[in-house]
This record gives structure tokens, C-alpha cells and sequence, in this order.
């Protein structure tokens, strides 16, 4: 009896999970994870840490920063492994064995892969563990997780195959730098396309969109995205079957390698034929051929869907018509977060039940100085940011009249919501209320907010300096420069003003307030 | 002439040699080749033709904290690439061997680092390259230095390892605007801490490399 034909016991695991266990334990990943940890803590648990814990906002982190680091090293070990028989020369060792060349690179690739998934994986469960800690409403979303494992997935079968291709020393690195450029151009086309700031919050029109879709490194969404409305997946899945495709092609070309291998060898019509009509292992040829026919028919179907996405008239995203779901534009039901404290209620969405307090402890000394006066807000409340496709402004509207912002503006301030900041966020909200209170209601969704004249400065500066906050004139937030003639005339009458006892001023202002609102106090005829 | 002196001598070279180039040239070119240096160097040229391509095309950003990513990306790169030729095929055998190892491994690398800096310059010519050419070539030093270091841990093969991670981590510590010198690649040319830090890492990893050499087992042997 040879050893070859002593009988397997039949408790043994099948030879292709031993493989796979040889695989886990001689794999070059777990040295770099250390060293992968490192950098997902500083880039993206420490971002993720800076922004409002909303899950939609946090789940951003995967896709933006996550991906990106774990794109360096899937790709160069991806590549490291692919090409372990070229550059420990074993090739023609290996070829001896009766195991099939793809099924023992399928092996190596799935070692490389799961190490690099099981990292992945841990390091989402450790980002959502924290969101989960401090959100105070909705749950973790996990399309950014499908499409960042699906980003792992393919960068790594596309390192493993460079490696197969060229096992040289170079491989590695040189792969790692060529996938981490992909990922910025398309991290540049992405954010040329979306909102960052400025003007618009909303998507631009979709010129020469497409690339900038399938990338799934993005600005992050907006503070309330996903919770006034559902965030559409359309995006999403196209990424996820453009990438799966890719990796689905690439792992059909490596069973067609020792084909390709020959054909490169020989070369000519005569061995393509011997090649295709040859009787050992048609079966895995053919399959792989289906492969590589499949994963190219996702990712052009991918892409062609990718072309076709515009923007959402309801919730300003971008949708594709093909995947759509008209149920992701039904708002999701919530009941707000109120506070009533000092007789003036401030409600937030329960997403931002967070910072409820700091809101209200701000807004509330405001509301007590203008309470009782014409079109004063009797409540605060916090609304979408994007309503029928338009950016929302804040501003009072109503009767009874709610002053309303949402979770990226208010007043003149936008966008700079990530983190409570204890001195900017009282001041600006203040502010925020008696702009909207002095200029009047207006129709405020998709325009911008009035300035103030010089007469509704000098009223504003000394409301706020009787709430202890910075006057206006001097925090220059979102007023225009003035001029240092002007800056000294409204100084001399916020001086005059602030004189006044708190009933007087009131009183002033319960008579004149219509006319300061339309711009018909001067600074003289302020008291 | 005596029987002794005639043994003494030395006999005479053989035609065909006579032509040989000198033997520390060939040693010196032997040990290039045994380090794929001249593939190292096409890979090199790789590098700065992605640079060239990154600045012409606008793979990146033109200002702005997003501007030095792409050019920061292809200097890591350049790097790895000669922080990959530390590797030696023969191992501890070739230690034993000869004087002129560390010798070798220094004129190796400074060569690189010199050709890296020079195909990224060629690469950046006539194209707007942010920060300029001090940056790069201060960022090429930085990284190669890390690379040398980590061929220390990691043997030749996975020294790309330390580079590619550091810039990744810079590319975070670029968009936070970090000032500590340390984060060399993110600071503005003039930032003497910035120089001070890339050159020290450099000089220790060159200073490392050459008298101990990379390490021959670990990475090698998976």
C-alpha cells in the first residue's frame, strides 16, 4: 500500500477547505493589518468621528475613506499572492499536480480575499457600533457596505491577476499606486458633479455623469440625507454591478490563463483551434468563458444605467429610472424631538434629537426678547433641507408663525453642521432668528436669505447683546463688509438703543417693526 | 630570471580578457541586476509617466488641499519601487561573501532615490505640478527612507507596505490641514521640520539599509 492510496477518514475536511486553511494561515494580510488598523482609525474612524452621528452621513465614511485605504493593500496583496508561483519559480513545480491551475489560484484568491473582506467587515462593524452608540434615530444602511465590499472584492481580483500576469517585484507596488489613482479620478469626476458647498446643495445636471456615478468615493451626502427621505439605492447597485462585474471577468480570465499562456507561446489560427477543440478541461474553459461573458455584460449594463440616472425631483438625489422605486420618495414618518421651555417650543427631526438642547437653550432667550411683537415665531422647527427637488433657505412662515431651518442652513450660515460647536452654533442661530424675524416672512424654499439694512442691523446687534451673544456688526456672519463710516453710525445708534430699558425697546419696536421690516427706519430715527 | 620568481609571477592574461571591464564595474553591475534595478529604473519611468499623465490630463485636483494627492500617490509609488529592489535572491549566502555588500546596497539606493526624483522631474516637466519640484523631491526622500526601513522588518518584497500606508495616511492628514513636521508630505516647501523630519527618516533607512541589509526570510518565504 503507497501512501497515495491510503483511504481518506471520513471525518476529514474535503482537500480544497485544507487548501483554504493553508491559505488563511500563510497569508501576508494579517501582517498588515496593524498597519491597516492605524490608518482606519486616523482617516476613518476620525472623520466618521467629526460628523453628526446620522447613519446615512456616517455610513459615508465606507465608501470615501474607508475604500480608499483598503483599496492600497487589496490591490498590492491581492497582487503579492497572484503572483507567488512566478516569483518563488514554482510554476512548472505546481503544474505537475493534479489539481486544475484555476481551482489552486482560486484557492490563493480566496485567502487574499476573505482576509481582506473579514478586515473590511470587522472595520464597518466597529464604525456602526460607534454610530450606534450615539445615533438617536434610524438604522445602519447597507448598501454603502455592499458597495464597499464589492470595491475590496474587485481591487483585489484585480491585483491577483496583475500578479498572475507579471510576477515580477514591481507588481505589487505598481498596482496598489494605479488603483488608488483610479479611485481619485473618479473621486474628482464624483465631485464634480454633486454639490459641495456654494451655491447649491443639489447634484449639477448630469453632464458626462457616468463615470462620476460609478465611482464609489463621493462627497459625503447631505446632513439629513436618508432621513426625511429614504435614500434611493439606484447608485448604489449600479456600483455594486459594475465592480461585481469587473471581478466576475477578471476570475473567468484566470481560467482561461493557461489557454491564453499557450496561445501567447505559439500563437496562430492552428493553436487557437487546438486550444478551444482540446478534450482536458472544456468543462472549466467554457465556464470560464461564461464568466467573462457575464461579468462584461453586468458591468456595460452598469455603466449604460449609470448614463441614464438624473436628478430626483423629490428628494434631489440622483435615481435611475431603470431601478427606481417610487416608494424611496414617500418621507419617512417620524415624530419630532420637542422641548417647551420659556414658551417657545423648538422640534427637530429625532435624527437630530442630539443637539435639541443646545438648540433650544440657544433659540429660547432670542424668542423672549420678540415674544408678543407682530410675526414673531411661536415654535422653531426643523425641516428637510430639500423639498420638491429645491435647496429649502430658513426663515418664518405660517399662521401661527414657526420660524423653520433645516440640517444644513440657518440664516446665512450652510453647511457647517458636522460638529456641535459650542460658541459658533448659540451665536449663529440667534442670528439665524431674528434675520428671518426683522426682514419679514417670505417664501423662503430656493432662495436665498435678505440682509439686513443698517436700521434691522442696529436692532438685531442689541437684541443679541441683551441675550450675552456677539453683535452682528462685529462677527460680520453672512452681512456684507461695512464701510467704516456706516460701522461707526451703527455702533453710535446700537449704542442709543441699548439705552433703552427692555419694555421701551419692545414698545419701539411693537410700533415700528413693519416699517423696519420694509426697509423704511433710517439709523436716524432709531431711538 | 629564477625558478621562484617565475612561480611568483603572475601568468599572463589570456587574450579575451584583456577586453573585460573592470571588476568592481561588474560586481557593482552584477548586484544591479540581482536587485532588478534596470527594471526598477523602466518602473521608475512608469512612475513619472503617470505623473506626466496625472498633471496633463487633471487626474487630480489644480488647487487647492486636494491638489498634491495624485502627485503624492505616484511619489509613494516610485518609492515601493525602490524600496522592492532591497530584495537579494541569494540571501544570507551572498553576506558571507564579500566586503563591498553595503557599498553596493548605498550606491544602490542613492542612485534610485537620485533617478526616482530625476523621472518624476522629467515626468512634472512643462506641466503645473503643485508645490513644485522641492516637495516631490523631498517627499521621494521621505518615502524611500520609510520603505528602506521597513525592507528592515518586512525583507524587500513587502517593503512597499510602509510607503503606501504612510501616504494614505497623509492623504487624510492633507485634508485636515495637519502642521506637525513629521506629516512631511502635506507641509508647504518652505517648512524646514518638514525637511528636518524627511531627511532624517531618510538617513536612518539608508544608514540601516546599508550596514544591515534587508531581511532575507519573512516575506520571502511566504
Amino acid at each position: 500500500m503507497t501512501v497515495m492510496s491510503v483511504p481518506r477518514p471520513a471525518w476529514a475536511p474535503p482537500r480544497s477547505a485544507r487548501a483554504l486553511r493553508l491559505e488563511f494561515k500563510r497569508n501576508a494580510v494579517p501582517y498588515v493589518l496593524p498597519l491597516l488598523a492605524a490608518v482606519f482609525y486616523f482617516d476613518t474612524l476620525r472623520t466618521a468621528d467629526g460628523f453628526p452621528p446620522v447613519w446615512t452621513l456616517r455610513a459615508s465614511a465606507i465608501t470615501n475613506h474607508m475604500l480608499f485605504e483598503f483599496s492600497v493593500f487589496a490591490a498590492g496583496l491581492g497582487a503579492w499572492a497572484g503572483s507567488r508561483e512566478g516569483r518563488t519559480k514554482t510554476v512548472d513545480l505546481v503544474a505537475a499536480t493534479p489539481r486544475a491551475p484555476w481551482a489552486r489560484r482560486s484557492i490563493a484568491l480566496a485567502g487574499a480575499l476573505c482576509w481582506m473582506l473579514l478586515a473590511f467587515l470587522a472595520g464597518v462593524a466597529v464604525l456602526y457600533i460607534q454610530t450606534a452608540l450615539q445615533a438617536t434615530w434610524g438604522g445602519p444602511p447597507l448598501w454603502p457596505v455592499f458597495a464597499g465590499a464589492a470595491g475590496v472584492t474587485v481591487v483585489t481580483v484585480l491585483g491577483f491577476t496583475a500578479g498572475v500576469l507579471f510576477p515580477g517585484r514591481f507588481t505589487a507596488p505598481l498596482v496598489a499606486i494605479g488603483v488608488v489613482l483610479l479611485d481619485q479620478v473618479g473621486f474628482r469626476e464624483a465631485l464634480n458633479v454633486t454639490g459641495t458647498g456654494g451655491a447649491s446643495i443639489l447634484p449639477s445636471p448630469p453632464t458626462s455623469a457616468t463615470y462620476a456615478l460609478l465611482s464609489p468615493a463621493n462627497s459625503p451626502p447631505l446632513l439629513d440625507g436618508g432621513v426625511y427621505y429614504h435614500l434611493a439605492p439606484d447608485v448604489s447597485i449600479v456600483q455594486v454591478m459594475f465592480m461585481g462585474g469587473i471581478a466576475v471577468a477578471l476570475f473567468g480570465v484566470l481560467g482561461l490563463m493557461p489557454g491564453l499562456r499557450e496561445l501567447g507561446s505559439a500563437g496562430g489560427l492552428r493553436s487557437l483551434r487546438a486550444v478551444f477543440t482540446r478534450g482536458d478541461g472544456w468543462l472549466s474553459r467554457a465556464v470560464a468563458v461564461l464568466l467573462v461573458g457575464c461579468g462584461i455584460a453586468a458591468s456595460g449594463t452598469a455603466f449604460a444605467l449609470a448614463g441614464t440616472a438624473q436628478v430626483d425631483t423629490v428628494t434631489g438625489g440622483w435615481e435611475i429610472p431603470a431601478l427606481h422605486s417610487a416608494a424611496s420618495d414617500q418621507p419617512v414618518p417620524a415624530a419630532p424631538d420637542c422641548t417647551f421651555s420659556s414658551g417657545f417650543q423648538v422640534c427637530v427631526h429625532p435624527a437630530f434629537g442630539f443637539y435639541l438642547h443646545n438648540v433650544a437653550a440657544a433659540l429660547d432667550p432670542v424668542a423672549a426678547q420678540i415674544a408678543g411683537l407682530p410675526g414673531a415665531p411661536v415654535r422653531a422647527q426643523e425641516v428637510a433641507s430639500v423639498s420638491g427637488g429645491q435647496d429649502v433657505q430658513s426663515g418664518i412662515s405660517g399662521n401661527p408663525p414657526v420660524f423653520e431651518f433645516t440640517a444644513e442652513r440657518v440664516g446665512t450660515l450652510f453647511g457647517e453642521f458636522y460638529g456641535y460647536d459650542p460658541v459658533v452654533w448659540p451665536e449663529e442661530f440667534q442670528q439665524g432668528l431674528l434675520e428671518a424675524f426683522l426682514t419679514g416672512p417670505s417664501q423662503y424654499a430656493g432662495s436665498a436669505p435678505n440682509l439686513l439694512d443698517p436700521a434691522q442691523l442696529v436692532v438685531a446687534d442689541v437684541l443679541l447683546t441683551a441675550v450675552g451673544s456677539q453683535p452682528m456688526h462685529a462677527s460680520n456672519s453672512g452681512q456684507p463688509a461695512l464701510k467704516s463710516g456706516l460701522a461707526t453710525e451703527i455702533f453710535a445708534a446700537a449704542q442709543r438703543f441699548a439705552r433703552l430699558s427692555a419694555s421701551a425697546r419692545h414698545a419701539w419696536l411693537a410700533t415700528h417693526l413693519t416699517a423696519l421690516r420694509v426697509g423704511q427706519i433710517t439709523l436716524a430715527q432709531i431711538p | 630570471m629564477t625558478a621562484a620568481a617565475g612561480v611568483l609571477k603572475p601568468p599572463a592574461a589570456p587574450a579575451g580578457a584583456v577586453r573585460r571591464c573592470p571588476a568592481g564595474i561588474r560586481l557593482t553591475w552584477l548586484h544591479l541586476r540581482t536587485r532588478r534595478v534596470p527594471a526598477g529604473i523602466l518602473a521608475l519611468a512608469v512612475c513619472g509617466a503617470l505623473l506626466h499623465a496625472a498633471l496633463h490630463w487633471h487626474w487630480g485636483f489644480n488647487s487647492g488641499p486636494y491638489a498634491q494627492q495624485a502627485p503624492m500617490i505616484i511619489e509613494a509609488g516610485a518609492a515601493a519601487v525602490i524600496a522592492a529592489t532591497a530584495h537579494s535572491p541569494f540571501g544570507e549566502t551572498e553576506r558571507s561573501a564579500g566586503r563591498w555588500l553595503p557599498c553596493l546596497r548605498l550606491l544602490a539606493a542613492i542612485g534610485l532615490t537620485g533617478l526616482a526624483i530625476l523621472a518624476l522631474q522629467l515626468g512634472a516637466a512643462g506641466e503645473n505640478l503643485n508645490d513644485g519640484i522641492a516637495v516631490l523631491a523631498r517627499n521621494v526622500i521621505g518615502f524611500t527612507g520609510l520603505g528602506l526601513l521597513c525592507s528592515l522588518v518586512t525583507g524587500g518584497l513587502l517593503a512597499w507596505i510602509l510607503p503606501m500606508g504612510y501616504m494614505v495616511f497623509c492623504q487624510y492628514a492633507l485634508l485636515e490641514a495637519w502642521k506637525a513636521p513629521w506629516t512631511w508630505p502635506v507641509r508647504p516647501p518652505a517648512d524646514r521640520g518638514a525637511w528636518i523630519c524627511a531627511s532624517l527618516v531618510f538617513a536612518a533607512g539608508l544608514l540601516l539599509f546599508t550596514l544591515r541589509g534587508p531581511r532575507t526570510r519573512l516575506s520571502d518565504d511566504s
